[in-house]
């Protein structure tokens, strides 16, 4: 068992996370100084998610000149994760600390969609801080998720395991392929996981931009080389644009327009 | 009539007129030149997953594109003396177009390299040489102003681009971004056709020794030179490294490139090193090219009245020198809000310099060897440009902070400074006893102080003929 403990030396509510890799026994301890008016002793009690543990208040008395410790084991087993505080009362007031038992969290998450194309194939991959016993992909149809088994379906997955580090290749894309992925690190006591989106488009999907531009391109061009001939042609009626000048002319004679 | 003989052009040059849309196509190509490179990093990480390869070996991409727009300057400045600016500009928007598009299709970083890297970096070149050298054509007065102008096109369009990237590699992810993007840069075709070429003859001045004139559209080779000798001459013009101001020109600038634009791509991480987050830090390369943005043609304006035009190289050395300043003194600066203050000055700093890059060179050397001259210092200035930022990041991981770095990069712009004060002050003290020696005989030719002054009491003149010319002009419109 582990032991584990948070040091209050002022009385503020605070928050402590916890991560919790295997089924454990857990040993939370709260210290309390400095407490005005200097009581006796103090009346606390253990709340789990919210709700107050049966029989768990308990008079606090005095361990040395200041300070007050009050400590619990627990046994955390895959259903008892979640929220612990310990919470005191002297005269009229409360005060709690927090904390937070859980499996090591997937942070960076994106929030924007992965793009690839049909026919392409694309990188999916999740990172975690600790390293879990294994990690597994899944894809999500509505509610359900469907494991992905990259040894069953070689030409269209290759998973990627490294520790930290996961890499999903899906080959071949179609347009079903797109959807939510989810990784899970999947550790002793629980899995931790965290989804990316895929998006597939199809080829024509960046042409029709790229068609607009190249038009406005061509549109602007044809007008700006006809605003010149129209201009020069009213200027010098008497050249041949083509065979560039002709006589000798000292002075540019199209500035004006 | 003598207002033609001052400049080395052989004519007058507009000032004014079809120049500002000419300014505008130079101000498009200028930007897709100098910040596409640069947007393209934001594709990075998506392609670096994609292909699985390091970050530096993604960086290459970026590096290469800069590199080929560098060295494909020599090679753009002959196509621009021999075929004018206007299709070379197209020639160059196709180019970078069919890249981008062809690298959308691609399956090894490799293809990246060739089609992104060389290909898309010659296209590059092929917009920035002839929209620089088109400006020296179409404005001598007020030419500091049109080049402050054309130069803010870098930091406008890298503006646009950052934001527009990030939203295309969301909606069609890197492949479909870069089909689209090859649509986009078309658009240096429409600044090439506003590059009206101007159709007169340019008389040959006396003591050019090599460079083809720059003749109107469709004019083939013109009159062969006698005693034309050296075949590369005739090309490019080689007799610019016997110029006294172009080579402290290129002794000042090649050292100062070392220093440049290291401080720029290390904004964000230092920002970052700090303790600010990523958004504070993103904010303050915002700031930077917000400022550099309105320093350009500021500086274009400042340097275009009467008391600094005669002295720009001056206030080039000045402005060099303020850059070195600033990052001597930027790791004294205390926390963000120190970063922001520095962030607003080196922005000052950068647009000043990059407004009068090009404006000093048309000065030192005339116009009509404006092409040549920048082709062959964009080619020796891309070892510093390339070498520059990875060198400062070395510095950063040798010793572990940031600050070195800065101080190294203070001193690489001190220094050149200094240096092009000094020199300066003695070529135009020397151009000038020059000047009274020739001053009966021939008519100076790139002399950059004799033509300021010239200027400044030839000014109202004129602007007097140009407007008699409207007059006449608009004249011979009315009749039919």
């Amino acid at each position: 068992s582990r032991l584990l403990w948070s040091d209050i030396t002022t009385l503020l509510e605070s928050v402590l996370e916890l991560e919790i890799l295997k089924p454990q026994k857990i040993e939370l301890s709260c210290i309390i100084s400095d407490i005005p008016n200097n009581p006796t002793h103090i009346i606390g009690y253990w709340k789990k998610n919210g709700n107050e543990i049966e029989n768990s208040k308990q008079t606090v008395y005095k361990v040395d000149k200041q300070r007050f410790i009050f400590k619990r084991i627990f046994n955390i087993q895959v259903n008892d994760l979640g929220n612990y505080s310990c919470i005191f009362s002297y005269l009229d007031k409360q005060e709690q600390v927090t904390f937070l038992l859980k499996v090591p969290v997937m942070k960076d998450k994106r929030d924007k969609p992965i793009v690839s194309y049909v026919g392409d194939s694309v990188v999916l991959d999740c990172k975690i801080k600790r390293m879990p016993n294994t990690w597994q992909w899944y894809k999500s149809n509505g509610t359900e998720k469907v494991l992905i088994n990259a040894t069953a379906d070689p030409m269209n997955y290759k998973i990627l395991l490294e520790k930290n580090v996961t890499k999903l290749t899906v080959l071949n894309l179609t347009e079903e392929d797109a959807g939510k992925y989810i990784c899970s690190a999947v550790f002793e006591i629980k899995s931790s996981e965290s989804h990316v989106y895929l998006k597939v488009l199809s080829l024509i999907e960046p042409l029709k931009p790229f068609i607009g531009i190249t038009i406005e391109v061509v549109i602007l061009v044809t007008l700006i080389l006809l605003y010149e001939r129209y201009g020069r042609s009213r200027n010098d009626s008497s050249v041949d644009d083509s065979s560039g000048t002709d006589g000798r002319r000292t002075r540019q004679r199209n500035l004006v327009h | 009539m003598p207002s033609t003989t001052v400049t080395s052009l052989g004519y007058t040059p507009p000032d004014g007129g079809w120049g500002w849309a000419v300014v505008f196509g130079s101000f498009l190509s200028i930007g897709f030149s100098y910040a596409f490179p640069k947007s393209l990093t934001i594709y990075f990480k998506e392609v670096q997953e994609y292909f699985s390869v390091s970050y530096s070996e993604i960086a290459w991409v970026s590096s290469i594109m800069l590199a080929t727009m560098y060295a494909g300057g020599p090679v753009s400045s002959i196509l621009v003396n021999r075929y004018g600016s206007r299709p070379v500009v197209m020639v160059g928007g196709l180019m970078v177009g069919v890249a981008m598009v062809a690298a959308s299709f691609g399956t090894t970083i490799m293809h990246l390299y060739i089609c992104v890297g060389v290909i898309g970096g010659l296209g590059l070149a092929f917009n920035l040489q002839p929209a620089l050298t088109i400006i020296g054509k179409y404005f001598l007065v007020k030419r500091p102003m049109a080049n402050g102008l054309a130069m803010a096109g870098s930091p406008v369009l890298l503006f646009t681009l950052a934001p527009l990237n990030q939203f295309l590699l969301d909606n069609f992810g890197w492949r479909g971004s870069f089909f689209i993007l090859g649509a986009i840069v078309l658009n240096c075709c429409v600044a090439g056709a506003l590059m009206r070429p101007i159709t007169i003859t340019a008389k040959p001045p006396a003591n050019q020794s090599g460079g083809d004139d720059d003749g109107a559209v469709g004019k083939t080779d013109p009159q062969a030179r006698a005693g034309c000798l050296a075949r590369v001459n005739k090309l490019i013009d080689l007799s610019l490294f016997k110029h006294r101001g172009y080579l402290i020109y290129l002794v000042g600038n090649v050292v100062m490139f070392f220093g440049f634009f290291a401080p720029v791509v290390f904004l964000a991480p230092y920002a970052k090193h700090q303790g600010t987050d990523e958004y504070s830090a993103a904010c303050l390369l915002s700031i930077f090219a917000l400022v550099d943005m309105v320093a350009r043609p500021g500086t274009g304006l400042v340097s275009n009245t009467r008391w600094i035009r005669p002295r720009i190289q001056y206030f080039f050395s000045f402005s060099v020198a303020y850059n070195g300043a600033c990052h001597l003194v930027c790791p004294l600066l205390p926390g963000y809000t120190g970063l922001v203050v520095y962030a607003v000055f080196f922005g000052l700093a950068f647009g000043m310099v990059c407004a009068l890059l090009f404006e000093v060179l048309m000065d030192l050397v005339g116009a009509q060897r404006f092409s040549s001259a920048v082709g062959l210092a964009t080619i020796i200035e891309c070892g510093p440009v390339l070498l520059g930022p990875p060198i400062s990041g070395a510095l950063v991981d040798i010793f572990m902070d940031y600050k070195y770095m800065y101080f190294a990069c203070g001193v690489m712009m001190l220094v050149p400074g200094l240096f092009l004060f000094i020199m300066n002050f003695f070529n135009y003290r020397w151009l000038k006893q020059e000047e009274h020696e020739k001053k009966r005989e021939e008519l100076p030719m790139g002399s950059a102080r004799e033509l300021a002054t010239m200027e400044e009491t030839k000014d109202s003149e004129q602007n007097i003929k140009l407007n008699q010319e409207k007059q006449l002009t608009d004249s011979d419109n009315k009749e039919p």
